[in-house]
Order: C-alpha cells, then structure tokens, then sequence
C-alpha cells in the first residue's frame, strides 16, 4: 500500500480530483470529514492529511512515499525528495511585493533618499532607519536565497501569516509571499514588485520508496502523468 | 552551575539494551568483513582540515566541526573515515603490499540540521579496498555487502549500481556553461521530468543529447536497462561504463544474486567524487539509504600515493531501525548468579567464568 500525504486546505480537493481521474479513488466525503487517514476503494492507496509545509517532512522521511505540495512549501523545506511531476493546478507566483513603485531591494540611491522620507514616520513608531532592507516572510529561506543571490544584505522576519500586514505598519519593508491573482496585496495598498520563482502543485516521492517500491510509485508517476497530459490538451 | 538535561541536538545515548544492540550488529558486521581478511583500522578521531577539505563528498565544509589547536592549526571532527584511512594508506601504508584491505567502525560527526534520519554524530561501518583497479575489487565489495544483509537476515535489501562515467560520458558531450549544466543536475537529481524537459527545449544541445538526457531519470532497472542505455549513448566513456557494469551483472547472475542488483544510471549524486561504480543500498520500509559506495580512485593520490581505490559504508543508526531486536543480543544479567553471600562467593564463581550480581 503506497501512502500520499496531501495538505489540508485549498489543495486538497484537486489532489483528490486528480488522483481520483488516475483511478485513485477516495470515500466522497474525504475533504469534508475530520478524519486524517483513509483508505482507497481499492485498498492499494491510504492518503494522510498534513499541514502543507509538513508535506515534504512526511516525504522525506519515508513516513509517507508519495505526497502533493505546492512548489513554494518544496523549496522552502529544501527536503531531499524527489519530484517528478508539475501536477499543473495551484499556479501562483512566489514574489516580492511592497508598496507601489518600490524598487524590491534596496539600491544605494534609495537607501538615502526613501530613508530620509520614511525616517519620520518610522521614528514615530519608533524605528530607527535602517541601512539593510527589512524583510517579512513566511518563506525566510527561500527569501535569504533570493537576496543572497543577488549580494544584498537583508534582515529576515519570519511571520506565519497575515504577511501583507507587515509592510503597512512598518514591521518590514518588504515582503516575500505567495500571489495568486494580486487582490490581496492591491487591497493592502502593495503590489508585485518582482517574481521570485513560479510555484504550482508538484507530485513528491520518497527517495528510497522510489527505488524499493518502484513498480506501485511508477504506476502512480504515470497514471498521473496522464491525467496532467490530458486536462493541459484540452 | 545549572545541570544540563538536555543533550545538544543530534546526538544520542545508547544505554543497556540499545548499546548491547549496537555492539552485537558491529560485532557481526565486522565479522563478515574479517571473513573476506579485512583488517580493522582505528583511525583518530580528528585531524586537520584539509584532510577532510579534499573531500570524500562528506556534503558542504560547512558541515565539518571545525576548532583549532593551541598552534592555530585548523582541526576538524572526522565527518567520515574514508579522507583519514586513505591518507594512512597513502603514507604509512605506501610500500606494504597491495591490495590493502581495511575496515573500520565509529563515529563520524557532522553539522547538519538533524533530521532526515540524520543525526549530528552517526555510526559508520564500512571497509576500504586499495590496490585493485578492475571489476575483481567492485564485485568483491558487492559481494560482502551482500553477505552484511544476509548475515544480518535483512530480507528486503536492494543494491542500486551505477557508474559515474556513464553520466560523466555525456556530459563532457555538451558545452554549455557551468549554470546551464547545474541546472541541469538539479532537475536530474530530483527526476523532474517537466523542467528538465522545459529546460532542455530551451537549451542549443542536438537532438542526440537532448534525447538521453530525457530518458536518463527512468533508466533504473534490470539489466534490460543497459540495452536500453547503449542504444541511446555512443561515447566511449558512457559505452565503457555501460561494459562495466554489464559486466558485474553478469558476475551477480552467474552466483544467483541478480535479484538484489539494480542497474541505476540515473543517480547523479556523487558524481563529484567518486570516479567509477558507485552504488546505494536500500531496505524496503526505511525511508533512507541504510550504506553508500563506490569508487574513487583519485583520492589516494591527493595524499601523495596514486592508489585505485574502492569501498562503502553502512550506516549502524539506519540499521538499528531495521534489524530485528533479538539479533545476536542476549539479555544480560539471565544467566548472571546473585550473590548476597560475600566478596570470596563472587570470586569464586568469577573465577569459574560465571556472571555474578552483588546484592550484598
């Protein structure tokens, strides 16, 4: 029996869809139940239901062979798993967004002269300026990456949610989130000031499982393959 | 002072039982290796950083326990055995006759984030072969690992076998620079078949190249899998690595062991450093590898002694989850007499080779 480990919340009914259009069916009541555990009709399957970010945990420990996670949640637990497939649903952007028409790092023109207009109000809250940009995410290591990357020193605040609040009562400077249509952010006042990466729904599978239990997860990589080839041609 | 607990992160204590399980699984592996004449090596367990800098794959430097002495020599805390036994062979060893068969069994310390399996300071087993360049040395090392998981009655054991010239053939087949190449890795490394092929449509590689490169994250199978290989690959690398391991298979089917071979020419990791085979083994139901090895023929020479190199290790902790508990292990104290007479009883009976329990 292969175990899937899918999140809790918005992916969980496309997971179940989708398995179900590769044959992997679960009870109709599975995302509305408060069960954690089910069985397929089939018995070949048992789906465990986990906090997104705890998917990849899951995976790479073997406790589940395969799972469904979004890219964004992969990167940033950097577990060693192996990912096979883009299941093409849950597109959105990982990005960098702050107040309309910021720059999204700090360049050394606007290190003095944004800090000179913010300095007041900041000094109101009580912030002294700040030479290194401040960043509120929930992503930090993906988000230490991209700076990293880029040579720009940044002071990372981690935060678990409500992100957007970050920027407007001046916790931060900017934030590193995930944006699916940019309603959110425009009702906050910010906007995409750069993508990061793309993130969308990936198949996981279990390094070791993939080797010792390769015909079951084979049969699952493909049979799902199918699926994405077919609903992307239509 | 306030007294401490807790024990740092990534470490562990094995009391009684799970110390007596530890010692019975290292006395039986070291057993079979002594049945193919490897002798032990105990190696310190520091040395200087650059020992471990010219890199056994122990992962990134930042994960090797650095400190440095009362001289200013840069120390470290050995993150794996191989750097330090391939120096003694390299030096001390240089003009003792070949082949040099050692094993060895510790820990080795290393600075990762514990979890995965991994733990900060780990038990290893393994044995080095120096001196043999051809199939002989592989299929020996094969062999006893092989014998490890039997004598260990692990039922569900596979070895993936793989070779680095087989990847290392087709890359030095495409000229692209180094981040495209990396790229590359990446999505081989965690079989993502739809950016590596998004990838590959982008990339100014001809049809040839693009087309294994697509079919290499799947090529993990019999030996079927090599048939399929040669129609894709025509470099000598590839093609000679292909021969190799056509070749140990053939060794494995003509001792009925085939079952527990794969050819594996999709793992990419370890490309780096080892310079021939190289190969994992797994258990069905452990989410991680339990031994890992391989070839690696330059390493000697860095020590100043050009030596073909073969060996692998097993990981005691990942084998501890896996082996039954009643393994060689018996329950200390059964047969142990309680004495509550005197001092003079217990000796007696000592003497006698009887375990005693003082209860006086």
């Amino acid at each position: 029996m292969l175990v899937i480990a899918l999140c809790k919340g918005r992916f969980l009914e496309p997971s179940l869809a989708m398995l179900a259009r590769a044959d992997v069916r679960f009870p109709e009541d599975a995302a509305s139940s408060r069960k954690l555990i089910f069985d397929s009709e089939d018995r070949r399957f048992r789906v465990v239901l986990v906090k997104p970010a705890d998917v990849p945990t899951y995976v790479e420990y073997g406790a589940a062979d395969a799972g469904i996670a979004g890219r964004d949640v992969i990167m940033e637990s950097r577990a060693d798993i192996l990912q096979p497939l883009d299941l093409n649903f849950g597109h959105c952007k990982i990005a960098v967004a702050g107040k309309p028409g910021e720059n999204p790092s700090l360049t050394s023109e606007f290190e003095f002269s944004e800090l000179q207009e913010n300095s007041n109000s900041l000094v109101r809250l009580g912030f002294s300026p700040r030479a290194t940009v401040r960043v509120a995410t929930k992503y930090p290591r993906i988000t230490m990456d991209y700076y990293n990357a880029r040579s720009i020193p940044v002071e990372i605040i981690p935060l678990s949610g409500s992100i957007e609040l970050a920027p407007l009562i001046g916790l931060a400077d900017r934030i590193v989130d995930v944006v699916e249509t940019g309603q959110t952010l425009r009702e906050n006042g910010l906007e995409v000031l750069e993508v990061i990466a793309e993130s969308s729904a990936r198949l996981l599978i279990n390094r070791a499982g993939y080797q010792t239990k390769r015909e079951d997860v084979r049969g699952l990589i493909q049979a799902l393959e199918k699926v994405v080839r077919c609903e992307s041609s239509i | 002072m306030k007294a401490y607990t807790q024990i740092p992160p990534g470490t562990q204590i094995l009391i009684g039982r799970a110390a007596r399980r530890r010692r019975g699984l290292e006395r039986a592996i070291s057993s079979v290796f002594e049945g193919w004449s490897y002798e032990e090596i105990i190696p310190p367990i520091f040395d200087y950083y650059d020992v471990f800098a010219k890199g056994m794959g122990a992962g990134p430097e930042e994960q090797i326990y650095r400190f440095i002495d009362r001289e200013g020599n840069i120390l470290a805390l050995r993150p794996e055995f191989t750097s330090l036994v391939a120096k003694t062979v390299a030096t001390r060893l240089a003009s003792s006759p070949k082949p040099i068969r050692l094993f060895y069994s510790g820990e080795v310390l290393r600075f990762e984030k514990p979890k995965g399996g991994r733990q900060r300071e780990f038990a290893q087993i393994g044995i080095e072969h120096y001196g043999g360049a051809g199939k002989t040395a592989d299929v020996e090392i094969l062999l006893i690992a092989v014998e490890t998981f039997q004598r260990l009655g692990v039922q569900d054991f596979q070895i993936n076998l793989g070779s680095v010239d087989f990847f290392g053939g087709i890359v030095d087949r495409i000229e692209l620079p180094p981040e495209q190449v990396a790229e590359l890795k990446d999505f081989l490394n965690v079989k993502d078949q739809s950016g590596l092929d998004s990838l590959l449509q982008k990339l100014p590689l001809a049809d040839r190249r693009k087309k294994i490169l697509r079919a290499l994250p799947h090529l993990t199978g019999g030996k079927s899998v090599i048939q399929e290989a040669r129609e894709l690959v025509k470099n000598s690398r590839s093609v000679e690595a292909l021969d190799h391991l056509e070749e140990i298979y053939s060794i494995f089917e003509h001792l009925n062991l085939e079952r527990r071979l794969t050819i594996d020419l999709a793992e990419i990791r370890g490309f780096d450093y080892y310079t021939g085979i190289l190969f994992r083994a797994y258990v069905r139901d452990l989410g991680f590898e339990v031994a890992l090895g391989g070839r690696y023929d330059g390493l000697p020479a860095t020590f100043g002694e050009d030596l073909p190199a073969v060996g692998f290790a097993f990981s005691l902790d990942r084998l501890e989850q896996i082996v039954t508990p009643t393994l060689d292990v018996s329950e200390n104290g059964s047969t142990s007499v309680q004495v509550d007479k005197s001092f003079e009883k217990a000796l007696e009976l000592r003497r006698a080779g009887k375990a005693v329990k003082l209860c006086l």
